[in-house]
């Protein structure tokens, strides 16, 4: 029963993908309903099979002792609970915004079959299979911004696809080569029983997580996918495919790496770098995808930095973050669309005191603006927080003054990440010039967005939900 | 002198397609032009009939222990020499051939709509072809495996230049046989000094006295580098590859497919057997050249492959690369801790190449049927317009990328990476270098195939059943493999245990 409950989380969007494209071939509308009830399905599964710890493990592929090796733990469970809603609210959001291009039932199946690949690699625990599932994703995204991107640009959607799938399929193929440097080491590609391997493996699978979290320097591909996919396509790869790099850190790169070596300290010190540079990146860009995207890698560099001080506590950080990110993240990249959808420009100088067009849209906007720049009584806060403190406290073989360093320097990142969060909420929501007055939000927009806006007040106020679970699924993950 | 006793079970597969090649030939040469549509397709049916036979008696010998034919007693002391053996590493090429050769068969059938490609002819010299690649699977001596090469070329000549009327064909006719002409004067040459060296041209001898010589080393080691560049012209590694682009354009679709898939694993047997059975001891000398050769070769073959915009070209240089991959474990063997089981993984992926790579130019081989251009443009809105072709061609190419849904094929570089990895690290980045870069006309590629064509409605296709068997099989068997990769592994990387 275990193994029918954990298998079909995998191969339930999947099966629902190929539904909606039946579906859709005859009436888009129709496909795109499907989508909602089978992702509402989906999302009742993931809670169904979270309620208690299993996992499944049999020989796949006998001769290279690959196993289809699946673990539902603490660590995993928030990242498919966030997966499963996350794309829920999409597939509700496609009921009302169809794209210019059509096609709107087969862009939820791909954004099914996106869910399908993130839910595998949550749950894998053999390093082939995490390999496998984590490159599932990736043609259905490349499709998402390359065929429903930006429509005023095609040469440029093309482009910012293809740099996308090429960035992450040379980190992705970095990291099998570390993976199996891992296992010609130690003889065993599952992470379980993995203690300790090489600094080249190590190094190896860092770069390839690095590249899809995405850590400075390797992040130049996010702000222009971000910016050229559809709205739905911007919220999946910040809520989701970004979450595999910082889980695939915690789950298949803390076991590989020695406390001792320089790598995490190089490691802390480029998501450091990140943390300030995505944040002045932010101060100047003028356009509002842009700028949640380049906040993304900011965001990002205090998840890595909390897993690069190798502590339960920088474990629980991190997981926290990424959930935090997903769930504010993806409520910004929907009401950027949403202006978007209305003026037809994100262009910052062009919006003008959306307060009073929009009043209801810009109080979202403000709302996940705040809570993305980490105000106390909001989910961000937590995240950042306990990042920072898990650095000024690090694993004692780490070299205390340099995390104290890069800790202080990340809360100044926190000082900036305010300052670029309130430049923009003051040229784009307020001022003396009015833009012309829309239509506010729609029923629709409110149901997809309302699960994310609960939780981010929920996991504010109540940190404990989260972090206590994963404390308990820590062991063995540290040495 | 007693006379040799033959083991006919064991010559039985290669026996059925020669003896096949005739049947067709004669019946050509006795009933004359096949008057209609379904007689011209009599000499294919044949001929996949022969493989299936083929396939049936080898199939009885896969439980079985090794069998040895052709044995002659040494005067002295030393291993007893055969020059015919049929094990697991035979069945398993023996399996690739013949799914590669019927496949081809089958796509040969979309030129008797143009009726410039006699179809006896084509046959019979599509299974002559064949039966070389069997024969050089089987063979443990130097002699047998350069007469069984030359049975897999000398066909081919012919087969890439029959078509009546068509001048490309015959430039990529005389161009490849220029090139294979030359590359086994080379091989001869050195087989010739190993042969000098050693006095024996039997694998197991050549490689229990090349353990003890020590004077003729040098001469031997000369052989030795001479024999892999001859056969590296077989398998088109860089540098030897430039006669591979145009003789696969000017070659009709099919016989792009027969050199692809069945000459080059040809090729790859070949340069294993010589390899790891006779030069076993010098491994650390050929293995880091094999090592250079796959980095060359896979990075050439898919920075060319980026601006191609021929379909049948694109895929020329991308099968130049896939090659590459399939050299990365002969970098990997040393002498001393990694044996030739590391091998393994060559052939693995191989099968896998073959099953995916059959699938790509049997899309093409149909579109070619309307668009002799192969412009890659032409390939637009397939998927909408004819699906079972588009969405299997899609397949194909995801699978060549190393991608899901063609997890196959991402099994297939896991195979290859595995034994890299720790031997030799650096190779193994390199490769995922590569795989990145090969993605990127992968994926221009996959697009079109999804782009709607500008007026609406793309091209619709008089499929022919053949060429759908053809397409279907192969998608099956890659779909099969995708959820099952265990049972074409499995098999594979343990043959040279």
């Amino acid at each position: 029963m275990n193994a029918v409950l954990l298998n079909s989380l995998v191969a339930a969007p999947f099966v629902v993908a190929l539904l909606v494209m039946l579906v859709g071939r005859r009436d888009q509308g129709s496909g795109v309903g499907l989508g909602v009830v089978g992702s509402l399905a989906v999302l009742g599964w993931s809670v169904a099979a979270v309620l208690e710890d299993r996992s499944v493990d049999e020989v796949w592929i006998a001769s290279m002792d690959v196993h289809w090796h699946l673990v539902l733990d603490g660590i995993s469970a928030p990242m498919i609970l966030l997966t499963t809603l996350v794309t829920f609210c999409c597939q509700v959001a496609l009921v009302r915004h169809a794209p210019d291009c059509g096609g709107r039932a087969d862009l939820a199946a791909l954004l099914l079959l996106i869910e399908s690949g993130v839910i595998g690699a949550f749950l894998a625990a053999d390093m082939v299979l995490f390999f496998l599932f984590f490159e599932v994703a990736l043609i259905p995204m490349w499709f998402v911004i390359n065929a429903w991107g930006d429509p005023h640009d095609p040469a440029g959607r093309r482009y910012a696809a293809n740099r996308f799938l090429v960035f992450t399929v040379l980190g992705s193929a970095l990291m099998i080569v570390g993976f199996v440097l891992v296992r010609f080491e130690s003889g065993t590609f599952d992470i379980t029983q993995v203690s300790g391997a090489s600094a080249t493996a190590a190094a190896l699978v860092g770069i390839g997580l690095a590249v899809k979290t995405p850590l400075w320097p390797v992040h130049i591909w996010l702000p222009d996918a971000h910016a050229k996919a559809p709205t739905v396509g911007s919220v999946i790869l910040a809520a989701l495919l970004l979450k595999l790099g910082t889980y695939g850190f915690i789950r298949f790169w803390l076991p590989l790496v020695d406390p001792d070596s320089a790598i995490l300290p190089v490691f802390a010190a480029l998501a450091t770098v990140g943390i300030v540079y995505g944040a002045l990146a932010c101060l100047a860009q003028t356009e509002l995808k842009r700028l949640i995207a380049y906040s993304s890698v900011g965001h990002m560099g205090f998840v890595v930095l909390a897993v690069a001080s190798y502590t339960t506590i920088g474990v629980q950080a991190a997981i926290y973050a990424s959930v935090a990110h997903g769930l504010i993240t993806g409520l910004l990249f929907f009401a950027a669309g949403a202006i978007k959808d209305r003026y037809g420009t994100g262009d910052l100088h062009e919006l003008k005191a959306l307060y009073g067009a929009v009043p209801r849209l810009a109080g979202v906007l403000a709302f996940a603006s705040v809570a993305s720049l980490g105000l106390p009584g909001l989910a961000g806060f937590w995240g950042e927080m306990l990042a920072i403190r898990a650095a000024l406290f690090p694993h004692e073989a780490l070299p205390q003054e340099t995390f104290v360093v890069l800790s202080v320097i990340a809360a100044f990142g926190v000082i900036l990440t305010s300052a670029y969060f309130l430049r923009m909420m003051r040229i784009t929501l307020q001022g003396p010039t009015l833009s012309e007055p829309k239509a506010d939000l729609h029923a629709l927009e409110w149901l997809a967005w309302s699960p994310l806006l609960i939780l981010t007040v929920l996991l504010g106020v109540a940190p404990g939900l989260l972090l206590k679970p994963v404390a308990d699924a820590m062991a063995g993950v540290l040495r | 002198m007693k006379v040799q006793d033959i083991d006919w079970l064991a010559v039985a597969p290669p026996l059925v397609l020669a003896g096949a090649a005739i049947v067709v030939l004669l019946l050509d040469a006795f009933f004359g032009p096949a008057r209609t549509r379904n007689q011209a397709h009599l000499p294919a049916v044949l001929t996949v009939a022969a493989l299936i036979g083929s396939a049936v008696t080898a199939g009885a010998m896969w439980d079985d222990a090794a069998r040895s034919t052709f044995c002659i007693e040494r005067p002295l002391e030393g291993p007893l020499g055969c020059s015919f053996v049929v094990d697991r590493f035979t069945l398993v090429f023996w399996a690739i051939t013949l799914f590669g050769t019927a496949v081809v068969a089958l796509l040969g059938t979309v030129a008797i709509a143009d009726g410039r490609t006699p179809q006896g002819e084509w046959n019979f010299l599509l299974l002559s072809s064949a039966t070389g690649a069997l024969v050089i699977a089987a063979s443990r001596d130097l002699v047998t495996l350069i007469v069984a090469l030359e049975v897999v070329s000398l066909p081919a000549f012919a087969m890439a230049g029959l078509r009546h009327g068509d001048r490309r064909a015959a430039e990529a006719s005389l161009k490849f046989f220029l090139v294979s002409v030359i590359s086994t004067a080379v091989m001869l040459m050195g087989l010739s000094l190993v042969y000098g060296a050693t006095g024996t041209v039997f694998f197991d001898q050549l490689n229990a006295t090349l353990a003890v010589v020590d004077d003729t080393r040098t001469v031997a080691v000369a052989g030795a580098l001479l024999t892999v560049v001859g056969l590296a012209f077989k398998v088109a590694a860089v540098p030897f590859h430039m006669w591979v682009p145009d003789t696969y354009v000017g070659a009709p679709v099919a016989v792009a497919a027969y050199l692809s898939v069945v000459s080059k694993a040809a090729g790859f047997v070949g340069l294993m057997l010589v390899l790891t059975y006779a030069l076993p001891t010098f491994a650390d000398e050929w293995s880091p050249v094999i090592a250079v050769l796959a980095a060359l070769t896979m990075t050439v073959g898919n920075v060319l492959a980026l601006r191609q915009t021929h379909a049948v070209r694109l895929l020329a240089w991308s099968s130049v690369a896939q090659a590459g991959y399939i050299l990365v474990p002969f970098g990997a063997v040393s002498g001393s801790s990694v044996g030739r089981e590391v091998l393994g993984a060559s052939i693995g992926y191989l099968g896998i190449y073959a099953v995916i790579n059959l699938g790509a130019f049997a899309v093409a081989a149909l579109v070619g049927t309307r668009h002799h251009a192969q412009q890659l443009e032409d390939y637009r809105g397939l998927v909408r317009g004819e699906p079972g072709a588009g969405w299997a061609l899609a397949f194909a190419l995801v699978a060549l990328a190393g991608l899901p849904p063609g997890v196959v094929g991402l099994v297939a570089k896991v195979v290859v990476l595995d034994v890299a990895a720790g031997p030799a690290t650096w190779l193994a980045v390199v490769m995922a270098v590569n795989v990145a870069i090969g993605l990127v006309y992968y994926a221009r590629w996959l697009m079109v195939l999804f782009t709607p064509a500008d007026d609406g409605q793309a091209s619709r296709y008089d499929v022919p059943n053949a060429v759908a068997v053809a397409i279907g099989v192969t998608l099956t068997a890659g779909l099969t493999f995708s959820i099952f990769p265990g049972w074409i592994v499995d098999n594979a990387i343990t043959v040279l245990g």
